[in-house]
């Protein structure tokens, strides 16, 4: 099992910058994929037999797998490293020195699960979760909650991060926020300024911003409390995940649902922004602004910006979506044959076709297909995605 | 023009030594934000790295552009918007490092704008002062594709269902008064809220004379410049737009292009702050004295477009002089009273503006419109309309045309 990473590395988070100064200029974007160097510095390979944590029960078949999850922030990533010594690592910029940073956070030691943001770090431990804030004169204990899990409510061994009993816990002020038991909710995804939550029962919750369709509910109002989407009622979700203005979900059958702000092509319907882009680049010179004639009857110049309500993606030749996740322009899917499909913002090289160019319609990630390996996790960050890979087993 | 001396003289714009250039921000932006932001500040100072400035600068761009694009755009923090116009200004610098070519300068006056546009002022409005030394170094003609020597253009364009020249009813038309006294305005016009079209009130302005807003004027002075166009026939539309573009780019395709491009309008976009040069070329009415603000608190809105533009029946919530420096203008108003004549939009975003085609009405769908009173009027160069604030306006030009239109209270 080997983490990747590629797209925004502005502070050495996927791979640190050489350092020499003159050469530090190409490195602040990774175009294609490059494996996570020590993932954690704390990382004790061989670890193999070590007892497996509860964050993949379903998994118990193989020892290897998950031993390390990867979460980020704009200009960070903390490797949470689950087994042995149960603890984060994170890389990226030192906020009190301005220096690269590479190692395991003290305070970490003993912990589950983590979220990071561009402001704090929570971890979860088994009987508390905890909130650092990065403070530039170091980190400094923002907020700390007691977990009790004996409340019968969310005891779920399914049931992810953030979501603890009773509620959930925010990346800012209040950091705990209630939710309702009848919810049963068992995953919660926090976008820039909205939330997208799934129920035990498949049925998908939106609240917060809704300025750019990101709720789902065919407007652009924001919600202040949980809203069922009705537009997917009778259609069992099992996967959601949630960017800066959009959102997505994956039906039971393995469909893939998104909905939001389609400015960088993030939804995969055709995007002005992307088009006008892609015609820039062909007609080099003069620096000037391309103006688009518009061809009647040519239906490719239906441009979608906002989705407000859900849309069937169509990834082209997949019959199958296992697993989303969602950058804040960018939108990354594993399929269930274990390829990686990306579309969206790539200014960053965020999708991994070795490019700066967005798209608007998913392209496979050909470093891993023809790589021979199957891809079987995915998490992004605002402008970078991070992948975890194994060598693709023969058929038999 | 020596080209050589554009790094000098932007160079000389900067605070001389790193130490003398401040970045202060409030908590509000992120330690990590600040860390890059020095970074380009430090790039910016080392003569190696001018350039390298620009990577870090379109990352403090791009990242204080979705900051500003979180949240409703009047609750946007200004400090992300001060970043924006800091990551602007290293993009510029970085850009005019070494020997930039046209094209480049072209690129970092745009960018200057949009620092303009979007961000905030900094460093005493250094990105104003930059476009001010950087238009001295773009080559005239080199990036406009048409010049004529016309000094005024009368272009034919392939007209579609264009609407005819209309014929005023002259028991309904606006009256018209030659530069009235401030107290017979007030007492004849502005208390009781009646529309009157004011004669002889902008005959000096020096955009009707000597500095006469030509085609060829208005690109010599704002030509390079990017400014918000609205495409689509109306704003109401489903299919309309907007997009920026530099204002020679505008005047190519939507004034003296052929119509292929379709309908395009600079219209309602605070120019004269844009261009100081233009404000010089314009006065505040007189009459605004009238009204409660400082002459600060008046908005001043450029509209300038081909034939045929048109502003749907709406209204706005203040006070209006709308003056008509080049072209002809029809123009229907209705009285606040009408309004559920009217048919107003019932969205919260659109219930300023009617749903009727106030040319070409549905009475089957609005039959209560053709119930309205109305009056109407052809504007013409040197006319300044006095739209009463919530009166209905529709507004369809007859012709190439320019307006300034200062909202007030």
């Amino acid at each position: 099992m080997s983490w990747f990473g590629f797209g925004f590395n502005g502070f050495g988070q996927i791979c640190l910058k050489p350092k020499d100064e003159c050469d530090k200029r190409g490195n602040t974007k990774v175009l294609t994929p490059v494996p996570l160097q020590n993932v954690c510095s704390c990382d004790s390979s061989g670890n193999d037999d070590v007892d497996k944590t509860t964050l993949n029960p379903k998994d118990n078949s193989e020892k290897t797998r998950q031993e390390i999850k990867v979460v980020a922030s704009w200009s960070r990533r903390a490797s949470i490293h689950i087994n042995g010594d149960r603890c984060v690592c994170v890389s990226g910029v030192d906020s009190a020195s301005g220096e690269e940073c590479f190692g395991p956070i003290p305070e970490s030691e003993g912990c589950e699960d983590a979220v990071i943001s561009e402001r704090c770090l929570i971890l979860r431990f088994p009987d508390r979760v905890e909130c650092w804030s990065w403070k530039r004169t170091g980190k400094a204990l923002a907020w700390s909650g007691v977990q009790d899990r004996t409340t019968p409510t969310n005891t779920s061994p399914d049931v992810t991060f953030p979501l603890v009993p009773g509620g959930y816990v925010a990346t800012q002020i209040p950091f705990f926020r209630p939710l309702s038991p009848r919810l049963h909710a068992v995953s919660l995804i926090l976008g820039t300024e909205h939330a997208v939550l799934l129920t035990a029962s498949g049925t998908i919750y939106t609240w917060g911003s809704g300025s750019h369709g990101q709720l789902g509910h065919g407007s652009l109002t924001s919600e202040d409390e949980p809203r069922a989407l009705e537009a997917l009622w009778g259609v069992p979700m099992k996967y959601v995940a949630a960017g800066g203005w959009h959102s997505a979900c994956i039906s039971a059958g393995g469909d893939l649902y998104m909905w939001g702000w389609n400015e960088s092509g993030q939804i995969g319907l055709p995007s002005k922004g992307v088009n006008e882009e892609s015609q820039k680049v062909e007609s080099p010179g003069r620096g000037m602004l391309t103006i688009s004639k518009k061809e009647d009857g040519d239906s490719s110049n239906v441009f979608i910006s906002i989705q407000a309500f859900p849309a069937l993606v169509d990834v082209p030749e997949v019959s199958e979506i296992s697993k989303v996740s969602c950058g804040s322009r960018h939108t990354v899917v594993i399929t269930s044959t274990g390829d990686l499909y990306t579309w969206g913002w790539g200014q960053y090289g965020q999708l991994g076709h070795g490019s700066e160019c967005s798209s608007d319609e998913p392209k496979i990630v050909e470093y891993f297909s023809s790589g021979g390996m199957t891809v079987e996790d995915v998490v992004c960050g605002l402008w970078n995605t991070f992948v975890c890979a194994v060598p693709r087993k023969c058929s038999p | 023009m020596n080209m050589d001396y554009v790094w000098g003289d932007v160079r000389a714009l900067l605070p001389v030594t790193e130490t003398e250039f401040p970045l202060l921000f409030s908590e509000m932006v992120e330690p990590s934000t600040l860390t890059i932001l020095e970074l380009a500040r430090k790039e910016l100072y080392s003569e190696l790295e001018s350039s390298a400035c620009a990577d870090s600068a379109q990352v403090i761009i791009d990242y204080s552009w979705e900051k500003i694009n979180t949240g409703t755009w009047r609750d946007v923090e200004k400090e992300w918007r001060r970043v924006y116009s800091y990551g602007c200004l290293f993009k510029v610098v970085g850009m005019c490092h070494g020997d930039p070519s046209q094209a480049k300068i072209q690129e970092a006056i745009r960018t200057c704008d949009m620092g303009l546009l979007m961000g905030a002022s900094i460093l005493d409005n250094i990105l104003q002062r930059l476009v001010g030394v950087l238009k001295n170094k773009v080559k005239q003609g080199v990036l406009s594709k048409v010049d004529s020597d016309q000094p005024y253009p009368k272009v034919k364009k392939l007209k579609k269902n264009c609407l005819p020249e209309p014929i005023i009813n002259t028991k309904l038309s606006v009256p018209r008064v030659h530069r009235p006294a401030l107290e017979s305005f007030r007492l004849g016009f502005l208390l009781p809220e009646k529309p009157v079209i004011l004669e002889g009130v902008i005959d000096h302005w020096p955009a009707l004379r000597e500095h006469h807003w030509s085609i060829d004027y208005l690109r010599a002075v704002a030509g390079c410049r990017t400014v918000p166009v609205e495409l689509g026939s109306r704003y109401t539309d489903e299919d309309w737009s907007q997009k920026l573009l530099t204002v020679n780019e505008f005047i190519d395709h939507y004034i003296m292009g052929k119509g292929v491009d379709g309908m395009g309008y600079l219209a309602q976009h605070q120019l004269f702050d844009q261009v100081p040069e233009l404000k010089e070329d314009i006065r505040i009415p007189d009459y605004c004295c009238l009204g409660e603000g400082d002459d600060d608190d008046i908005m001043i809105n450029a509209w300038f477009g081909p034939e045929q533009t048109v502003s749907p029946l709406h209204q706005d919530p203040q006070q209006n002089f709308l003056a008509q420096v080049i072209g002809r203008k029809y123009i229907r108003l209705y009285n606040p009273e009408e309004t559920e004549n009217l048919y107003p939009h019932q969205s919260h975003l659109l219930s300023n503006t009617s749903q009727v085609d106030v040319e070409n009405p549905d009475v089957v769908q609005f039959p209560d419109f053709l119930k309205a009173s109305y009056q109407e009027c052809v504007l013409q160069p040197g006319d300044i309309l006095f739209i009463p604030k919530q009166h209905w306006h529709y507004i369809r030009s007859l012709e190439l045309s320019f307006s300034v239109s200062f909202w007030w209270s």
